[in-house]
């Protein structure tokens, strides 16, 4: 843990690092928020979803058409589906449940085991990597430092995202119902929404964004079966600074996380792993509901 | 001889359920094990004999990395036990008998190294035990073995503390039942002081694992450049964690300290998302000179030889040196099986069933003790040249870099030029200089 240099040189391309990296968990993280938010089940299994999205298109891109776009499309709307019917089969199952929060944690544990071991069994436990698509498939030099064009387009991506989100949950009524449904459950019951489909829907939405996190993430490290336990702990990091539920927060969570794991080693050499959950300790501590805590925005 | 696939495949069920956390589940496993046992061997095979008995076979233990990261290293030393096995029992086996070998998967993880080599042990019989591809297993396993008083040939990892005997030093844990038949991390990062000695290159920095053997073999470079007079600065460091899949944080920041040249003990997948990462940062460009200490290890044709050619790299045993008769038949014969060749993982493992094998006919018995005693002192020879176990049980092999260079003959990475630089006692002991680190030798 010695420090590297009293001095740390920082680059454009350590802020674009660390903004691409939280994009990354931004997408995983919003639909945790998101799925916390209206159904008020904490989803173990987000992980893994991110991961299988991940496994999906590479073996699209491998095995079935050479489109990266096509592929991380599939692999968004293969995550999707099983998150959907994860939720149908047996999370549905629980919310009506005393104390149901404990059986929802475990059952969504299990899940997280579920989808490691049958990568395992599907893949390997080896690591699997691809390049970015080749038009972004090119070095930036600014400043004197050098980063992969690509990770521009997972950043503009991810602020894509945010913004279709905020209109989709602001000004359809899609999203309305999503919203009403969120405040008051049995009321929005009662005035004739189909609380079960909508929640089968958001769940389907929150998993694609996992899905579609582990894609757009895998020519941008290695993907092996551990990958999902590893970005899951940063998301409920992400989710807690950010504030559960709120997704203006998961944005801005996520981008202090990214940039965290990107500056840190310029600070110690070892152990710079922690610093976001130092951070975290230090939100809960002065502000335990999060930067941005609240529901439904 | 097994002939039906049906029949092999209900002997490997048998053995998957005999274990409590046993052998491979991936597909590759089943299928190396069909190759295996078309080729008449039966390695993994466990279950079915008590081993030690009169007339049984010889039943020997080992413990590799068969899943995660680097699991590599355990299907390598697969190959290794394989061939020797079948070379062995094709030729009369260990004193008349069979020599069978059962391997389990410490996961790299110490706690279930431990747990696997208890059973073993204490289930399983073996009459010997060899293994290991990481040094913070092997010094989490080294004092078991010493309670289990069970000869453990150690055939990859590293760590110099293992062979320095306890009390030496204080993350010393050496003793009588633990021997390694491949170089050290002492042995290895010598040369790579060596090799620095001849380039232009005074900034040096690292990128390692976040533990033990990171740091330890940070501490034996500048240790051995102090020693050795070499006029470098320490620049930069890095210590991400095992496993990670995004090391571009930790390039950006070695490369914002723009050091002239680099020494990284990255292994396993690992090094190979590192380098695929590096590369498209422009750390080739950017950084004269890349030393991969454990680069030979992970740099396999079959994941596209990712090490860049120029760079220099570290290998345990080099296929082409020495150029005798032991190492080029060895080359031939396990190229012509496998298609490849042997890495330093395949030959330690290899050369661990040939000593097991010297050793009992040597006691005419399998008894712990005995082999200990034939171990303690004793002079080998096999592929990667002839050695000898010095007073603390580390091999005095030499430490072998060279530059990457791409063979087409072999379609492979060879070291070529290659230098190895005798790394016995005595050189370790002058080049550590002034510094506390024990030579582990």
């Amino acid at each position: 843990m010695s420090l590297t240099s009293l001095v740390p040189l920082i680059g454009i391309a350590d802020v674009v690092i660390g903004l691409s990296l939280g994009s990354r968990l931004f997408l995983i993280a919003v639909g945790l928020s998101l799925i916390f938010g209206v159904l008020g089940v904490l989803n173990f299994a987000h992980g893994g979803f991110y991961m299988l999205g991940a496994y999906v298109t590479l073996a699209v891109v491998s095995n079935v058409v050479d489109n990266f776009w096509v592929a991380a499309v599939v692999g968004a709307l293969a995550v999707g589906v099983v998150g959907a019917a994860i939720e149908f089969s047996a999370i549905r199952r629980l919310y009506d449940r005393v104390d149901s929060d404990l059986d929802q944690l475990i059952v969504t544990f299990g899940f997280v085991l579920v989808i490691h071991e049958t990568v395992r069994f599907v893949w390997g436990s080896g690591s699997y990597s691809i390049d970015p698509p080749d038009v972004f498939n090119f070095s930036v030099t600014l400043g004197g430092s050098t980063f992969n064009a690509y990770r521009l387009v997972v950043i503009g991506l991810a602020v894509g995202v945010l913004v279709a989100l905020w209109l989709f949950i602001t000004r359809t009524y899609f999203g309305s119902l999503v919203r009403g449904t969120s405040s008051d459950r049995e009321m929005a019951a009662m005035l004739g929404v189909d609380v079960p489909r909508l929640y089968t829907g958001v769940f389907f939405l929150g998993s694609v964004l996992a899905g579609l996190g582990g894609a757009l993430s895998a020519p941008l490290q290695s993907t092996s079966p551990a990958l999902g336990d590893q970005v899951i702990i940063d998301a409920f990091i992400v989710v807690v600074i950010g504030g559960l539920g709120s997704m203006s927060g998961a944005f801005v969570g996520a981008m202090l996380i990214g940039m965290m794991q990107s500056l840190g080693p310029q600070f110690i050499s070892a152990g710079s792993i922690a610093i976001p959950f130092l951070a975290m300790v230090i939100v809960l501590l002065i502000r335990p509901e999060g930067l941005f805590g609240g529901i439904g925005e | 001889m097994v002939t039906e696939d049906g029949d092999t495949e209900n002997k490997y069920k048998r053995a998957d359920a005999a274990e409590t956390s046993s052998e491979r589940r991936a597909p590759v496993g089943r299928r190396r094990f069909l190759q295996a046992a078309g080729a008449g061997t039966a390695v993994a095979l466990a279950g079915c004999s008590g081993g030690g008995g009169d007339g049984g076979p010889v039943t020997l233990g080992a413990a590799y990395i068969l899943s995660g990261f680097a699991s590599l290293y355990g299907e390598e030393a697969e190959r290794g036990i394989e061939f020797a096995v079948s070379e062995i029992n094709d030729n009369g086996g260990i004193d008349g008998r069979d020599v069978e070998v059962l391997v389990r998967d410490t996961e790299a993880s110490g706690d279930t190294a431990i747990q696997q080599i208890r059973s073993l042990v204490q289930e399983d019989n073996v009459d010997g035990l060899f293994g290991l591809d990481s040094s913070g297993v092997a010094q989490a396993v080294a004092p078991q073995i010493s309670q289990l008083q069970m000869p453990f040939m150690i055939t990859h990892a590293a760590t110099p503390f293992v062979t320095s005997p306890q009390g030496e030093h204080e993350d010393s844990v050496g003793n009588e039942y633990v021997f390694r038949d491949s170089n050290s991390l002492a042995q290895d990062v010598y040369g790579a002081a060596r090799t620095a000695q001849e380039l232009d290159a005074t900034e040096w920095a690292t990128i390692g694992p976040d533990y033990a053997f990171g740091y330890e073999t940070w501490d034996y470079f500048q240790a051995y450049c102090d020693g050795l007079g070499v006029e470098a600065e320490f620049t930069a460091e890095q210590f991400p964690a095992l496993a990670t899949s995004d090391y571009t944080p930790f390039i950006s920041s070695i490369l914002d300290a723009d050091p002239d040249a680099v020494l990284t003990p990255l292994w396993g997948a690992d090094l190979t998302t590192f380098i695929g990462q590096a590369e498209s940062a422009g750390w080739f460009d950017q950084i004269d000179h890349t030393l991969f200490s454990v680069g030979m290890g992970t740099d396999l044709p079959s994941d596209g030889s990712p090490l860049p050619e120029g760079e220099y790299a570290s290998t345990r045993y080099d296929p082409f040196v020495p150029d005798t008769e032991a190492n080029n038949s060895f080359r031939e014969a396990y190229y012509e099986e496998y298609g490849s060749l042997p890495t330093y993982n395949a030959e330690g493992a290899y050369r661990a069933l040939h000593l097991y094998k010297e050793a009992i006919e040597s006691a005419g018995s399998t008894e712990p003790d005995a082999l200990v005693d034939e171990f303690t002192g004793m002079e080998h020879s096999g592929p990667v040249g002839e050695y000898q176990f010095t007073e603390t049980n580390q091999a005095t092999v030499s430490s072998i870099w060279g530059t990457v260079t791409y063979d087409e003959e072999w379609e492979s990475n060879v070291l070529d030029p290659v230098n190895r630089y005798e790394a016995g006692p005595d050189v370790l002991s002058d080049a550590l200089g002034d510094s506390d680190l024990p030579t582990g030798i």
